[in-house]
């Protein structure tokens, strides 16, 4: 082998090892295809096997009954200062008999100002609606309320 | 010569309604519209999506109508990430998402959402303190 054959050769090889790290850290770890997750998973998942606490901090606000199980709106808001010290780290919003028990996790910042968050999501049936806080200091915090849907949204 | 012209403008027009669909598949709005540096105000964030769960079936052909959902969303004040979310599939359709942010000077808001078939959309407003 040529000296030249060599630093080619040498130069496609650090070439080809400096992309392969890059495409497995770009996989990133999002939902794909239609997942199936318990109830109690999921807030074990939420949790990592902590006990979340009933707290009047955070309020649950849903439609106690709910004619279109397609769109159903939930608010959920917290007491807190929202300093650097002091905030909510993140809010998740769990159902209770869909296929899926999670709709969506929200991960907030002192930025923000102020600890509120709000969407629409579908429920399949009558059942609860869950919001669990996750504070800065490792606490969690959990609400509840049942809604009665008079049509299913799903499917 | 004249048919020339014709397919420019026709094409001029059909760029414009590319890109007046652009802006209705989202939208963001402010609440109060007039605000001043420091004030917390209220952000939402609406888009256009169908949102399927992968386990509704087509009423005519009886299929599986295959799984389209957002599976992230982002707010960007200035470079900075205010809110990241994690979105699974029972949210409803064309949805809204809401949330508080501490405005902080002259610049731009830039949300993104991103698709689980790797649709990426991203919209951005300008934000103008006055007082």
């Amino acid at each position: 082998m040529q000296r030249r054959d060599f630093f080619k050769k040498l130069g496609t090889v650090a070439a080809i090892t400096a992309v392969i790290p890059a495409m497995s850290f770009a996989a990133d770890a999002k939902p794909t295809g239609p997942n199936k997750m318990d109830f109690n998973t999921a807030l074990n998942a939420i949790t990592g096997g902590k006990t979340a606490v009933k707290s009047s901090k955070v309020k649950l606000k849903v439609p106690e009954i709910a004619e279109n199980g397609a769109v159903v709106p939930v608010t959920v808001t917290v007491d807190s200062p929202m300093t650097d010290a002091d905030y909510v780290k993140a809010i998740h919003i769990l159902n209770g008999k869909n296929s899926n028990a999670r709709c969506i996790d929200v991960n907030l910042t002192p930025a923000n100002g102020k600890a509120m968050f709000s969407t629409r999501i579908k429920l399949g049936g009558t059942q609860e609606v869950t919001a669990v806080v996750e504070l800065s200091n490792g606490e969690f915090l959990i609400a509840s309320q049942s809604v009665k849907v008079t049509i299913g949204g799903c499917g | 010569m004249v048919d020339f012209n014709h397919e420019k403008i026709k094409n001029i027009k059909d760029k414009k309604e590319e890109f007046k669909m652009e802006e209705r598949k989202s939208l963001i709005k402010i609440k109060p519209k007039r605000y001043k540096d420091g004030e917390i105000v209220k952000v939402s964030f609406m888009v256009m999506h169908p949102m399927d769960t992968g386990m509704g079936k087509d009423k005519k052909t009886k299929k599986l109508i295959p799984a389209k959902y957002i599976n992230s969303v982002k707010f960007v004040y200035n470079g900075k990430e205010i809110t990241n979310m994690t979105v699974w599939e029972s949210l409803s359709v064309n949805p809204v998402f809401t949330t508080y942010m501490k405005i902080n000077g002259k610049g731009k808001l830039t949300v993104t959402y991103t698709d689980n078939t790797g649709e990426v959309h991203e919209k951005s407003k300008k934000i103008k303190p006055k007082g």
